[in-house]
């Protein structure tokens, strides 16, 4: 019985690499491209966050124009409910009001007494 | 936990005993916050020395100012009213317009550049007031006079034309001074 033998002429090569079509763009074209990508798009973030502080600059301005008149407005506010406090603790206590604070600061009331009588108008 | 009651102290605050008549009155300035944004640099280029009293009462009497600035913060509210009142005599449209499409969106001012730029022209030829923010950065366009706006959401229609007041280049280089002379 003859023995196997190879084939005439040798066994074809073995294939061991794959046979994919080269991509359409080199490693380096890709990353240039990517970074130009990034590069626009940090053009337009430089803009934009310039932009930003602008406006808020902008918004600033136009609340410490506003201040002034806010804090007018509170202050009056307070004033009004601190008179309106001491008159009535005046008619409670009479003249034994006892200052909560040693000091002449304005403190601004923690809790608010309100009266038990209210006029709305 | 949802059978607490909610509890709103605007209710419970009320106090309505108004200041002893030793303390003159004022007429509060009764606008809410869209318009007093609108009117903000008007009030501000008008009252500028009044708030800066203001300001400086109230730093130089800490703890105290409430009761000390009293006459300055009245001062301040008569200020801003008066301007608020002019505007809505003499530009009440263009106010209106302005003031509702902030309050539309947001109260963002880069929204409504148009309708700025016409409150602003409407109040500077009626009340040679302008609006010009300090601190400007000089070779750099003021951002309320941009014709493109990026953030807004619509981009500004190509009639709009910005409002420059005619000696806005004589007054670039004052505005920082007065910044920082009055803080």
């Amino acid at each position: 019985m003859p023995q196997d033998m190879p084939p005439a002429g040798g066994y074809d090569a073995v294939q061991y690499k794959r046979n994919l079509p080269p991509s359409a763009f080199k490693p380096k074209t890709l990353l240039a491209f990517g970074g130009l990508i990034m590069v626009y798009g940090w053009y337009h973030l430089f803009h934009g966050i310039r932009e930003q502080r602008e406006l808020a600059r902008e918004k600033m301005w136009s609340r410490i124009h506003l201040i002034p008149a806010l804090q007018a407005e509170e202050d009056r506010d307070l004033v009004r409910r601190h008179l309106a406090d001491v008159q009535r603790e005046k008619e409670l206590l009479g003249d034994k009001a006892v200052k909560a604070y040693h000091s002449d600061r304005y403190v601004r009331p923690t809790f608010a007494i309100t009266p038990g009588k209210i006029i709305k108008d | 936990m949802a059978s607490r009651i909610p509890q709103f102290n605007q209710q419970v605050l009320y106090d309505t005993t108004p200041l002893p008549d030793s303390i003159p009155k004022v007429k509060e300035l009764g606008a809410s916050s869209a318009p007093l944004m609108s009117a903000a640099y008007f009030i501000g280029a008008r009252c500028r020395d009044y708030n800066d009293d203001f300001m400086q009462c109230k730093n130089e009497n800490p703890g105290k100012g409430e009761f000390e600035c009293l006459k300055e913060g009245r001062r301040v509210t008569r200020c801003a009213r008066s301007v608020i009142a002019d505007i809505n005599k003499s530009c009440l449209e263009e106010f209106r317009k302005h003031w509702t499409c902030l309050e539309d969106n947001n109260q963002q001012l880069w929204q409504c550049r148009p309708a700025e730029w016409k409150l602003n022209k409407c109040v500077f030829e009626n009340l040679g007031l302008k609006k010009e923010i300090p601190d400007q950065p000089p070779n750099v366009t003021p951002v309320h006079l941009r014709k493109q706006m990026i953030y807004a959401h619509w981009p500004i229609p190509r009639s709009a034309e910005p409002f420059v007041p005619p000696t806005q280049t004589g007054d670039n280089n004052k505005a920082p001074a007065a910044a920082s002379s009055s803080s």
